[in-house]
Protein backbone atom coordinates (compact mmCIF):
# COMPACT_ATOMS: atom_id res chain seq x y z
CA UNK A 1 0.00 0.00 0.00
CA UNK A 2 1.16 3.37 -0.74
CA UNK A 3 1.46 6.21 2.10
CA UNK A 4 2.60 9.59 1.99
CA UNK A 5 6.06 10.32 2.64
CA UNK A 6 4.87 12.07 5.91
CA UNK A 7 2.69 9.43 6.85
CA UNK A 8 5.90 7.28 6.98
CA UNK A 9 7.77 9.17 8.44
CA UNK A 10 5.28 9.59 11.34
CA UNK A 11 5.08 5.35 11.27
CA UNK A 12 8.45 5.57 11.93
CA UNK A 13 9.11 8.17 14.45
CA UNK A 14 6.30 6.42 16.12
CA UNK A 15 8.09 3.30 16.18
CA UNK A 16 11.36 5.01 17.62
CA UNK A 17 9.91 6.85 20.31
CA UNK A 18 8.60 2.99 21.28
CA UNK A 19 12.36 2.18 21.43
CA UNK A 20 13.25 5.09 23.24
CA UNK A 21 10.24 4.71 25.91
CA UNK A 22 11.09 1.23 26.39
CA UNK A 23 14.60 1.99 27.41
CA UNK A 24 13.67 4.85 30.28
CA UNK A 25 11.52 2.02 31.62
CA UNK A 26 14.06 -0.16 31.76
CA UNK A 27 15.99 2.93 33.88
CA UNK A 28 12.83 3.12 35.94
CA UNK A 29 12.28 -0.22 36.44
CA UNK A 30 16.32 -0.97 37.38
CA UNK A 31 15.82 1.99 39.90
CA UNK A 32 12.88 0.56 41.98
CA UNK A 33 13.43 -0.58 45.58
CA UNK A 34 14.98 -4.23 45.73
CA UNK A 35 15.31 -5.55 49.20
CA UNK A 36 18.54 -4.86 50.51
CA UNK A 37 19.46 -2.93 47.54
CA UNK A 38 20.85 -6.94 46.54
CA UNK A 39 20.96 -7.27 42.19
CA UNK A 40 17.78 -9.48 41.49
CA UNK A 41 15.83 -8.13 38.15
CA UNK A 42 17.29 -7.98 35.19
CA UNK A 43 14.88 -6.47 32.32
CA UNK A 44 14.97 -7.49 28.53
CA UNK A 45 13.88 -5.25 26.16
CA UNK A 46 12.39 -6.84 22.52
CA UNK A 47 11.66 -4.25 20.68
CA UNK A 48 11.72 -5.50 17.00
CA UNK A 49 8.87 -7.01 15.37
CA UNK A 50 10.12 -10.23 14.37
CA UNK A 51 11.72 -11.15 17.70
CA UNK A 52 7.85 -9.92 19.39
CA UNK A 53 6.28 -12.02 16.99
CA UNK A 54 8.56 -15.21 18.08
CA UNK A 55 7.51 -14.57 21.80
CA UNK A 56 4.10 -14.07 20.38
CA UNK A 57 4.38 -17.74 18.69
CA UNK A 58 5.85 -19.44 21.77
CA UNK A 59 2.87 -17.92 24.27
CA UNK A 60 0.27 -19.36 21.75
CA UNK A 61 2.09 -22.71 21.85
CA UNK A 62 1.74 -22.57 25.69
CA UNK A 63 -2.14 -22.25 25.63
CA UNK A 64 -2.62 -26.18 25.31
CA UNK A 65 -0.42 -27.26 27.74
CA UNK A 66 -2.49 -26.32 30.60
CA UNK A 67 -6.14 -26.49 30.45
CA UNK A 68 -5.93 -23.20 32.69
CA UNK A 69 -3.94 -21.51 30.23
CA UNK A 70 -6.69 -21.10 27.43
CA UNK A 71 -6.50 -17.19 27.96
CA UNK A 72 -2.79 -17.71 26.37
CA UNK A 73 -3.84 -16.73 22.70
CA UNK A 74 -5.66 -13.78 24.00
CA UNK A 75 -2.42 -12.36 25.07
CA UNK A 76 -0.57 -13.31 22.01
CA UNK A 77 -2.77 -12.01 19.82
CA UNK A 78 -2.35 -8.51 22.19
CA UNK A 79 1.25 -8.62 22.19
CA UNK A 80 1.69 -8.49 18.23
CA UNK A 81 -0.03 -5.19 18.44
CA UNK A 82 2.61 -3.96 21.02
CA UNK A 83 5.61 -2.13 19.94
CA UNK A 84 7.51 -3.02 22.61
CA UNK A 85 8.13 -5.51 25.17
CA UNK A 86 9.88 -5.88 28.35
CA UNK A 87 11.19 -8.51 29.80
CA UNK A 88 11.38 -8.36 33.75
CA UNK A 89 13.01 -11.52 35.52
CA UNK A 90 14.00 -12.51 38.91
CA UNK A 91 17.25 -14.43 39.28
CA UNK A 92 17.47 -15.26 42.60
CA UNK A 93 14.44 -16.77 43.68
CA UNK A 94 15.15 -20.10 42.74
CA UNK A 95 18.40 -20.94 43.07
CA UNK A 96 19.31 -17.95 46.13
CA UNK A 97 16.85 -17.68 48.97
CA UNK A 98 16.87 -14.76 51.12
CA UNK A 99 18.41 -16.38 54.58
CA UNK A 100 15.37 -14.31 56.80
CA UNK A 101 13.32 -17.17 56.98
CA UNK A 102 10.39 -15.24 56.38
CA UNK A 103 7.58 -18.70 55.79
CA UNK A 104 5.91 -16.86 52.80
CA UNK A 105 6.68 -19.95 51.01
CA UNK A 106 5.39 -22.35 53.56
CA UNK A 107 8.52 -24.25 54.46
CA UNK A 108 9.40 -22.35 57.64
CA UNK A 109 13.15 -21.73 56.94
CA UNK A 110 15.23 -21.03 53.98
CA UNK A 111 17.48 -23.97 55.17
CA UNK A 112 14.62 -26.18 54.69
CA UNK A 113 13.48 -23.97 51.42
CA UNK A 114 16.50 -24.71 49.65
CA UNK A 115 15.90 -28.91 50.59
CA UNK A 116 12.42 -29.11 49.54
CA UNK A 117 12.14 -30.59 45.85
CA UNK A 118 11.58 -28.43 43.30
CA UNK A 119 8.83 -29.16 40.42
CA UNK A 120 10.18 -31.36 37.47
CA UNK A 121 10.47 -29.25 34.20
CA UNK A 122 6.90 -30.80 32.48
CA UNK A 123 5.17 -28.50 29.58
CA UNK A 124 1.62 -27.87 32.00
CA UNK A 125 4.27 -25.88 34.41
CA UNK A 126 5.23 -22.52 34.07
CA UNK A 127 7.58 -21.89 36.83
CA UNK A 128 9.51 -24.84 38.56
CA UNK A 129 8.57 -23.93 42.58
CA UNK A 130 8.76 -23.54 45.25
CA UNK A 131 10.61 -19.90 44.67
CA UNK A 132 12.00 -17.85 47.57
CA UNK A 133 8.63 -15.47 47.22
CA UNK A 134 10.44 -12.93 49.54
CA UNK A 135 13.49 -12.85 46.29
CA UNK A 136 10.96 -12.69 43.41
CA UNK A 137 8.56 -9.67 45.24
CA UNK A 138 11.28 -7.57 43.80
CA UNK A 139 10.16 -7.60 40.43
CA UNK A 140 6.67 -6.69 41.62
CA UNK A 141 8.66 -3.43 42.67
CA UNK A 142 10.12 -3.23 39.04
CA UNK A 143 6.99 -3.68 37.50
CA UNK A 144 5.33 -1.12 39.30
CA UNK A 145 7.96 1.07 38.14
CA UNK A 146 7.25 0.69 34.65
CA UNK A 147 3.39 0.90 34.64
CA UNK A 148 3.96 4.60 37.03
CA UNK A 149 6.71 5.78 34.58
CA UNK A 150 4.33 4.46 31.51
CA UNK A 151 1.47 6.73 33.13
CA UNK A 152 3.52 9.49 33.52
CA UNK A 153 4.91 9.83 30.02
CA UNK A 154 1.40 8.47 28.32
CA UNK A 155 2.20 5.44 27.23
CA UNK A 156 -0.14 2.44 26.57
CA UNK A 157 0.82 -0.72 28.78
CA UNK A 158 -0.31 -4.13 29.58
CA UNK A 159 1.52 -6.54 32.19
CA UNK A 160 1.39 -10.36 31.10
CA UNK A 161 2.45 -13.05 32.98
CA UNK A 162 2.00 -15.43 29.66
CA UNK A 163 4.64 -14.14 28.19
CA UNK A 164 7.25 -13.86 30.60
CA UNK A 165 6.49 -18.04 31.27
CA UNK A 166 7.05 -18.20 27.31
CA UNK A 167 10.76 -15.83 27.40
CA UNK A 168 11.80 -18.58 30.16
CA UNK A 169 10.97 -21.14 27.72
CA UNK A 170 12.60 -19.28 24.78
CA UNK A 171 15.24 -19.31 27.05
CA UNK A 172 15.96 -15.32 26.30
CA UNK A 173 16.88 -14.78 30.01
CA UNK A 174 18.90 -15.52 32.46
CA UNK A 175 19.72 -19.30 32.83
CA UNK A 176 18.98 -19.10 36.73
CA UNK A 177 15.50 -17.29 36.22
CA UNK A 178 13.02 -18.43 38.34
CA UNK A 179 10.23 -16.00 37.66
CA UNK A 180 9.42 -13.57 34.75
CA UNK A 181 6.84 -11.12 33.97
CA UNK A 182 5.94 -9.36 30.75
CA UNK A 183 5.08 -5.54 30.46
CA UNK A 184 3.52 -4.97 26.95
CA UNK A 185 4.00 -0.99 25.62
CA UNK A 186 2.72 0.35 22.51
CA UNK A 187 1.81 3.96 21.34
CA UNK A 188 -0.48 4.09 19.09
CA UNK A 189 -4.25 5.99 18.87
CA UNK A 190 -6.11 2.77 20.60
CA UNK A 191 -4.35 1.04 23.49
CA UNK A 192 -4.22 -2.47 21.86
CA UNK A 193 -4.44 -3.97 25.75
CA UNK A 194 -7.54 -2.53 26.53
CA UNK A 195 -11.28 -2.87 25.40
CA UNK A 196 -10.30 -6.58 23.89
CA UNK A 197 -13.18 -8.35 22.92
CA UNK A 198 -12.98 -12.19 24.54
CA UNK A 199 -12.78 -14.32 21.78
CA UNK A 200 -9.76 -11.55 20.30
CA UNK A 201 -7.41 -14.70 19.27
CA UNK A 202 -10.17 -15.20 16.39
CA UNK A 203 -12.04 -12.13 15.76
CA UNK A 204 -9.30 -9.29 15.36
CA UNK A 205 -7.95 -6.49 13.19
CA UNK A 206 -5.84 -9.01 11.38
CA UNK A 207 -8.83 -11.56 10.42
CA UNK A 208 -11.30 -8.88 10.24
CA UNK A 209 -8.39 -7.52 7.08
CA UNK A 210 -7.74 -10.89 6.22
CA UNK A 211 -10.95 -12.48 5.41
CA UNK A 212 -13.36 -9.28 4.63
CA UNK A 213 -11.18 -6.17 2.64
CA UNK A 214 -8.76 -8.67 1.71
CA UNK A 215 -10.36 -11.09 0.53
CA UNK A 216 -12.75 -8.90 -1.61
CA UNK A 217 -11.18 -6.10 -2.90
CA UNK A 218 -8.64 -7.60 -5.28
CA UNK A 219 -12.00 -8.83 -6.91
CA UNK A 220 -13.69 -5.47 -7.05
CA UNK A 221 -11.14 -4.08 -8.02
CA UNK A 222 -10.46 -6.63 -11.64
CA UNK A 223 -14.40 -6.87 -11.77
CA UNK A 224 -14.65 -2.31 -12.23
CA UNK A 225 -11.34 -2.07 -13.95
CA UNK B 1 -3.80 34.67 60.59
CA UNK B 2 -1.29 32.56 58.87
CA UNK B 3 -1.36 29.02 59.45
CA UNK B 4 1.57 27.45 61.61
CA UNK B 5 3.85 25.63 59.00
CA UNK B 6 3.85 21.76 61.45
CA UNK B 7 -0.36 22.33 61.11
CA UNK B 8 0.49 22.43 56.96
CA UNK B 9 3.28 19.65 56.80
CA UNK B 10 0.80 17.22 59.25
CA UNK B 11 -2.50 18.19 57.28
CA UNK B 12 -0.04 17.31 53.78
CA UNK B 13 1.31 14.08 55.23
CA UNK B 14 -2.88 13.19 56.05
CA UNK B 15 -3.61 14.25 52.61
CA UNK B 16 -0.47 12.60 50.90
CA UNK B 17 -1.53 9.65 52.57
CA UNK B 18 -4.68 9.08 51.29
CA UNK B 19 -3.93 9.85 48.01
CA UNK B 20 -1.12 6.73 48.44
CA UNK B 21 -3.87 4.49 49.68
CA UNK B 22 -6.05 5.82 46.26
CA UNK B 23 -3.18 5.17 44.06
CA UNK B 24 -2.38 1.56 46.19
CA UNK B 25 -5.96 0.74 45.89
CA UNK B 26 -6.30 1.32 42.06
CA UNK B 27 -3.10 0.16 41.20
CA UNK B 28 -2.57 -3.01 38.34
CA UNK B 29 -2.97 -6.36 39.71
CA UNK B 30 -3.15 -9.68 38.42
CA UNK B 31 -6.70 -11.12 38.38
CA UNK B 32 -8.04 -8.06 37.91
CA UNK B 33 -9.89 -8.26 41.55
CA UNK B 34 -8.55 -5.97 44.10
CA UNK B 35 -8.28 -8.18 47.75
CA UNK B 36 -5.13 -6.36 49.11
CA UNK B 37 -5.73 -4.72 52.61
CA UNK B 38 -4.49 -1.22 53.27
CA UNK B 39 -4.47 0.20 56.83
CA UNK B 40 -2.83 3.39 58.34
CA UNK B 41 -1.61 2.51 61.66
CA UNK B 42 -1.78 5.18 64.60
CA UNK B 43 1.35 6.26 66.14
CA UNK B 44 0.66 4.02 69.12
CA UNK B 45 1.03 1.01 67.08
CA UNK B 46 4.10 2.21 65.47
CA UNK B 47 5.58 2.75 69.34
CA UNK B 48 4.35 -1.21 69.66
CA UNK B 49 6.14 -2.33 66.79
CA UNK B 50 9.26 -0.65 67.20
CA UNK B 51 9.72 -2.01 70.71
CA UNK B 52 8.74 -5.77 69.38
CA UNK B 53 11.56 -4.83 66.51
CA UNK B 54 14.38 -3.85 69.01
CA UNK B 55 13.36 -7.23 71.20
CA UNK B 56 14.62 -9.31 68.29
CA UNK B 57 17.74 -7.61 69.22
CA UNK B 58 20.78 -10.62 68.19
CA UNK B 59 17.85 -12.77 66.77
CA UNK B 60 17.73 -10.19 64.01
CA UNK B 61 20.36 -7.47 63.39
CA UNK B 62 17.93 -5.68 61.21
CA UNK B 63 14.76 -5.84 62.72
CA UNK B 64 16.57 -4.76 66.21
CA UNK B 65 18.01 -1.45 63.68
CA UNK B 66 14.70 -0.69 62.55
CA UNK B 67 13.00 -0.95 65.55
CA UNK B 68 15.57 1.57 66.82
CA UNK B 69 15.00 3.61 63.67
CA UNK B 70 11.30 3.84 64.08
CA UNK B 71 11.53 4.74 67.44
CA UNK B 72 12.95 7.74 66.81
CA UNK B 73 11.13 8.70 63.54
CA UNK B 74 7.66 8.39 64.90
CA UNK B 75 9.28 12.27 67.26
CA UNK B 76 8.57 13.71 63.74
CA UNK B 77 5.32 13.61 61.75
CA UNK B 78 5.20 10.47 59.73
CA UNK B 79 2.64 7.86 58.69
CA UNK B 80 2.96 3.93 58.66
CA UNK B 81 0.80 2.06 55.90
CA UNK B 82 0.11 -1.56 56.34
CA UNK B 83 -0.51 -3.82 53.56
CA UNK B 84 -2.06 -7.63 53.65
CA UNK B 85 -3.23 -9.92 51.91
CA UNK B 86 -4.48 -13.77 51.99
CA UNK B 87 -2.10 -16.34 50.69
CA UNK B 88 -4.56 -18.41 49.06
CA UNK B 89 -5.12 -18.51 45.36
CA UNK B 90 -8.28 -17.17 43.74
CA UNK B 91 -6.29 -16.54 40.33
CA UNK B 92 -7.00 -20.53 39.31
CA UNK B 93 -3.24 -19.32 37.17
CA UNK B 94 -1.80 -23.02 37.53
CA UNK B 95 1.86 -21.25 37.05
CA UNK B 96 3.70 -23.97 40.10
CA UNK B 97 5.66 -20.85 41.30
CA UNK B 98 4.39 -21.81 44.83
CA UNK B 99 5.89 -25.78 44.05
CA UNK B 100 2.50 -26.72 43.91
CA UNK B 101 1.23 -28.57 40.59
CA UNK B 102 -2.43 -26.69 40.41
CA UNK B 103 -3.94 -23.83 42.98
CA UNK B 104 -6.15 -26.11 44.46
CA UNK B 105 -3.25 -28.01 45.51
CA UNK B 106 -1.75 -25.61 47.04
CA UNK B 107 -4.57 -24.28 48.36
CA UNK B 108 -5.23 -27.85 50.15
CA UNK B 109 -2.08 -28.17 51.40
CA UNK B 110 -1.15 -27.64 54.81
CA UNK B 111 -0.98 -24.38 56.47
CA UNK B 112 2.53 -23.46 57.80
CA UNK B 113 2.07 -20.44 60.98
CA UNK B 114 5.10 -18.28 61.70
CA UNK B 115 5.89 -15.37 63.08
CA UNK B 116 6.36 -13.66 60.28
CA UNK B 117 3.88 -15.00 57.28
CA UNK B 118 2.10 -17.91 56.95
CA UNK B 119 2.63 -19.95 54.17
CA UNK B 120 2.84 -21.70 51.39
CA UNK B 121 1.26 -18.42 49.16
CA UNK B 122 1.06 -17.72 45.95
CA UNK B 123 3.46 -15.89 44.02
CA UNK B 124 0.89 -13.58 42.22
CA UNK B 125 -1.11 -12.36 45.53
CA UNK B 126 2.71 -11.45 46.76
CA UNK B 127 2.80 -9.83 43.40
CA UNK B 128 -0.02 -8.18 43.73
CA UNK B 129 0.64 -7.12 48.06
CA UNK B 130 4.14 -5.22 46.63
CA UNK B 131 2.69 -3.69 43.72
CA UNK B 132 -0.31 -1.81 45.67
CA UNK B 133 2.80 -0.99 47.89
CA UNK B 134 5.20 0.04 45.20
CA UNK B 135 2.36 2.42 43.65
CA UNK B 136 1.84 4.22 47.19
CA UNK B 137 5.29 4.26 47.32
CA UNK B 138 5.63 6.10 43.58
CA UNK B 139 2.82 8.36 44.47
CA UNK B 140 4.98 9.10 47.78
CA UNK B 141 7.80 10.43 45.87
CA UNK B 142 5.74 11.93 43.12
CA UNK B 143 4.21 14.09 46.18
CA UNK B 144 8.34 14.86 47.90
CA UNK B 145 7.69 12.98 50.78
CA UNK B 146 10.32 10.86 52.04
CA UNK B 147 9.39 7.03 52.16
CA UNK B 148 10.94 3.55 52.40
CA UNK B 149 9.49 0.41 51.78
CA UNK B 150 9.69 -1.85 55.12
CA UNK B 151 9.31 -5.40 55.16
CA UNK B 152 11.01 -5.83 58.78
CA UNK B 153 8.08 -3.65 59.99
CA UNK B 154 5.84 -5.17 57.99
CA UNK B 155 6.92 -8.91 59.50
CA UNK B 156 6.54 -7.40 62.85
CA UNK B 157 2.59 -5.53 62.31
CA UNK B 158 1.84 -9.21 61.07
CA UNK B 159 3.43 -10.93 64.09
CA UNK B 160 1.70 -8.62 65.96
CA UNK B 161 -1.47 -8.67 64.61
CA UNK B 162 -2.15 -5.54 63.12
CA UNK B 163 -4.31 -6.42 60.74
CA UNK B 164 -7.26 -9.25 61.18
CA UNK B 165 -7.18 -11.90 58.11
CA UNK B 166 -3.88 -11.55 56.57
CA UNK B 167 -1.41 -13.76 56.07
CA UNK B 168 1.77 -11.43 54.55
CA UNK B 169 2.26 -8.36 54.93
CA UNK B 170 4.42 -5.37 53.72
CA UNK B 171 4.89 -1.34 55.17
CA UNK B 172 5.34 1.67 53.46
CA UNK B 173 6.85 4.57 55.78
CA UNK B 174 6.62 8.31 54.97
CA UNK B 175 7.67 11.25 56.21
CA UNK B 176 7.95 14.81 56.31
CA UNK B 177 11.27 15.19 58.88
CA UNK B 178 13.18 17.62 58.60
CA UNK B 179 16.06 15.65 56.79
CA UNK B 180 15.58 12.05 54.86
CA UNK B 181 15.35 9.99 57.88
CA UNK B 182 15.56 6.67 55.85
CA UNK B 183 19.04 6.58 54.72
CA UNK B 184 22.53 6.82 55.17
CA UNK B 185 21.33 5.77 59.05
CA UNK B 186 24.59 4.80 60.14
CA UNK B 187 23.95 6.38 63.55
CA UNK B 188 21.57 2.92 64.35
CA UNK B 189 24.68 1.22 64.64
CA UNK B 190 27.17 0.90 66.56
CA UNK B 191 31.04 1.22 65.56
CA UNK B 192 32.21 -2.18 67.79
CA UNK B 193 28.60 -3.60 66.15
CA UNK B 194 29.97 -2.46 62.72
CA UNK B 195 33.53 -3.86 62.93
CA UNK B 196 32.12 -7.04 64.41
CA UNK B 197 29.53 -7.61 61.55
CA UNK B 198 32.19 -6.55 59.31
CA UNK B 199 35.09 -9.15 59.93
CA UNK B 200 32.67 -11.68 60.10
CA UNK B 201 31.11 -11.19 56.87
CA UNK B 202 34.22 -10.29 55.04
CA UNK B 203 37.01 -12.23 56.76
CA UNK B 204 39.10 -12.31 53.99
CA UNK B 205 39.46 -8.47 53.35
CA UNK B 206 42.33 -7.71 55.41
CA UNK B 207 43.94 -11.21 55.11
CA UNK B 208 47.43 -11.71 53.20
CA UNK B 209 46.46 -14.52 51.35
CA UNK B 210 44.64 -17.87 52.21
CA UNK B 211 45.83 -19.78 55.32
CA UNK B 212 48.14 -16.95 56.08
CA UNK B 213 48.57 -16.44 59.82
CA UNK B 214 46.30 -13.91 61.29
CA UNK B 215 48.02 -11.06 63.38
CA UNK B 216 45.92 -9.53 65.75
Amino acid sequence: MSKERSIKQYEEDRRQAAAIAARLLLASATTSPRVGGVGECTIQIIDDECDIEDLCQAVEQMAADNEKWAFFKRDAMMLRDADAVLIITSIRCLTDPADINCNMCGHLTCEYQRKAPKLEKEPGIAYTGPLCLFRANNISYAVEAIVSTARTMGIDYGVYWSAGAAAMRMMIVPKNTGFCLAVGISISEKSPFRDVPKDYADINETTMNDRIIKRLWPQFRSIYS
Amino acid sequence: MATDMNELLTNGLDRAVELMVVAAHNSFRFGGRNTVKIARLTTEDQQEIAEFCYSLGDMSPLAARDGRFLMELIKEPCALLMFGDRRKSDLNFNCGACGYKSCAEMNRAEEVESLTARGPSCQFKAINLNIAAGAAASTAWRLGLYCRVFSTLGFASFALNKMEDVDMAVTVSVSVAKNDPYFDRHQYWTDEHWKETFNKEFPTFTRGFIGAIEQE
